[in-house]
């Protein structure tokens, strides 16, 4: 098995005119979860396919376990686990047929399929519905199966476009703890959109415009916002959120339930939050400074 | 009281022998955002189906805006926005030309599109991209422009199945300020998500399961019940702790014990007295630091579907 590994500099991709991937560098040298996060059309879904050697690229230097992904990626993408955004198993076949579907394309033998295949449906508590047809599975056990599906020849690179993408909240749970797992033994790529989940992996990769804005660990990220959070707790939290929108060094505010959320730019946060405390028409009974969290985070990048 | 925008009176639907809406019945007054939550394959997606006059249900009532649904279809559809999972724009037409096509459905005059145009492109970052064709565009980006058009017309009822689903964080943001905007403007508005958090931008959550209604509350009522409340943190210097203590304990917080930088306590309610008086205290001793941890939508809602023990 070769060793989960990325080192990319300089990565490009054009689709036409457009450029979607504008000089890539990237190193991923252990067994990990790395999310891959940034705006829409930054060039997430992209670099994931990259990896995953499904598209021709343009490199100075592009391995990917030890491949280059501008010769022949075969070999590569025998040892590549691939979850695009959309389902793309086969609708008609039941989910054990799709998984002895995937075990014939890699040449497992009959006994490690049954092994593998029993061992993932358990863990996916997919066993019950082995003989439902996968289009008529709910989105979240679609999810799970194309996970389960990706893992089944053991690949020592995962990679995940937004697997959980509109899923609900218990298998959102079960995909993620199973990537967890996962992470032991292989490389694991994954781009999301929620919050909590770029707050638990062991690596972000910031992509804006087709390049890498920002890389670190979460926590590392998080602190290098220079942006300061509020919450105003107050009787009317939506008037308080509308009327701290309109002062300068405001950098967002939303009313969230008992509370307003309000990012303020660092530099002027002192002045700022004196008049916070005294919106007109809008009391604020409370003013709580919280740390900047993954959301200011995701926010400032992607205004950077 | 004011006649509520949205009513469905044992609203059924069975598909063969399985019943995918189970006698479900909702009241959604006028100018609320109302949350309606439920794991994958819950009924939800059909529920919408059925209020906005696609799907004929089984067995029940509906009532939108003044119309009955499964009376009269067509008419509802007239009245209300409606942006789906899958976003409605035509491929092979430009933004812009969906634009018009549907501004042609709804009947807008040219002048008033066009003043309409231009404010919704503006406020949802369109302009770049109007004369881009959707198959072409990140699907952030469409989603963007089919909340937008479902807003063309102005409607009095807004349908957002999933808007947020696959949208950055910037916006999502956008989105919820302009859904909060559209109902301080009256609009009522009846949205699904899988972002929890998101919860907490809505007035009013009912949460389905297996078709059936589990939870239907204020967001912060679920909180009380499904969580162990408020975790109040109070920073205090040592010179200050004494002080700080003593009027801590005024306030009644379950649990009150101190910690290495101060004291922490629960309260099930963080009603406005508490809220005052710790902003008193933050007043009176300002080296004081207040958290406030409250409990994440997620853990209240997998305490729901009894994924994980209540309190």
């Amino acid at each position: 098995m070769s060793e989960p590994r990325i080192r990319l500099r300089q990565l490009r991709k054009r689709f036409g005119a457009r450029v979607a991937l504008d000089g890539i560098d990237l190193d991923v040298d252990d067994r990990r979860v790395v999310g891959v996060v940034g705006p829409d059309g930054a060039g997430k879904t992209t670099l994931l396919r990259a990896l995953a050697g499904l598209l021709e690229i343009e490199a100075d230097q592009a391995l990917v376990l030890g491949h280059d992904l501008r010769g022949d990626v075969t070999a590569l993408k025998a040892a590549i686990g691939y979850v695009p955004q959309s389902f793309s198993l086969h609708r008609e076949l039941s989910v054990i047929e799709n998984l002895r579907f995937t075990a014939r394309l890699h040449r497992l033998s009959e006994a490690s399929f049954r092994r593998r295949a029993e061992a993932l449906l358990g863990r996916t508590l997919l066993t019950p519905f082995v003989d439902r047809v996968a289009g008529a599975l709910s989105g979240g056990m679609k999810q799970k199966l194309a996970v389960a599906n990706a893992l089944l020849p053991e690949p020592a690179l995962l990679v995940l476009d937004e697997p959980t993408a509109g899923v609900d909240v218990v298998a959102r749970g079960e995909i993620l703890a199973i990537l967890r797992e996962t992470a032991a033994r292989a490389l694991v790529v994954t781009s999301t959109s929620y919050l909590d989940e770029a707050a638990m992996v062991d690596d972000l990769v910031y992509l804006d415009h087709g390049r890498v804005v920002a890389s670190g660990t979460p926590e590392a990220l998080r602190q290098h916002v220079p942006r300061e959070v509020y919450r105003l707790w107050g009787p009317n939290a939506r008037a308080i959120a509308r009327t701290a929108r309109g002062l300068a060094g405001v950098a967002d505010a939303r009313a969230a339930g008992r509370f307003a959320r309000v990012e303020v730019e660092r530099a002027a946060a002192r002045d700022v939050a004196v008049r916070l405390r005294a919106l007109p028409g809008a009391p604020v009974t409370l003013l709580e400074h919280v740390a900047p969290d993954m959301e200011s985070m995701l926010r400032f990048y992607a205004s950077a | 009281m004011s006649t509520p925008t949205i009513t469905t009176t044992g609203l059924t639907k069975r598909f063969g022998d399985f019943t995918a809406v189970d006698a479900l019945s909702i009241t959604v007054p006028p100018g609320v955002i109302f949350a309606f939550l439920g794991a994958n394959g819950s009924g939800k997606s059909t529920t919408i189906r059925m209020l906005i006059g696609l799907l004929r249900p089984t067995a029940g009532a509906i009532t939108v805006n003044g119309i009955d649904v499964i009376r009269e279809p067509r008419r509802v559809r007239d009245r209300i926005g409606y942006m789906g999972q899958k976003v409605s724009l035509y491929q092979g037409l430009t933004i812009r030309e969906n634009v018009e096509f549907y501004a042609g459905l709804y009947g807008l005059a040219p002048a008033a599109l066009t003043a309409r145009w231009s404010a919704l492109r503006e406020r949802f970052g369109l302009a770049q991209v109007e004369l881009e064709k959707p198959e072409s565009l990140p699907a952030g980006i469409r989603q963007r422009a089919g909340l937008a058009l479902a807003t063309l017309h102005q409607p009095p009822v807004l349908f957002l199945d999933e808007p947020t689903a696959g949208v950055d964080v910037e916006s999502r943001g956008l989105f919820w300020d302009v859904i909060q905007d559209e109902a301080a403007r009256g609009v009522t508005v009846f949205v699904t998500t899988h972002f929890l958090e998101e919860v907490d931008y809505c007035d009013w959550v009912s949460f389905i399961d297996a078709g059936k209604l589990v939870a239907d509350a204020t967001p912060e009522d679920l909180r009380h019940r499904f969580s162990l409340g408020y975790r109040i943190e109070v920073e205090l210097p040592a010179a200050a702790r004494e002080a700080g203590a003593r009027r801590l304990r005024g306030l009644g917080l379950a649990g009150l014990a101190s910690s290495d930088a101060g004291f922490t306590g629960r309260t099930a309610q963080l009603d406005g007295p508490t809220l005052a008086a710790l902003d008193a205290l933050a007043v009176d001793i300002p080296e004081a630091r207040i958290h406030i941890h409250q409990p994440p939508m997620t853990d209240v809602f997998r305490r729901v579907l009894g994924a994980e023990p209540s309190p």
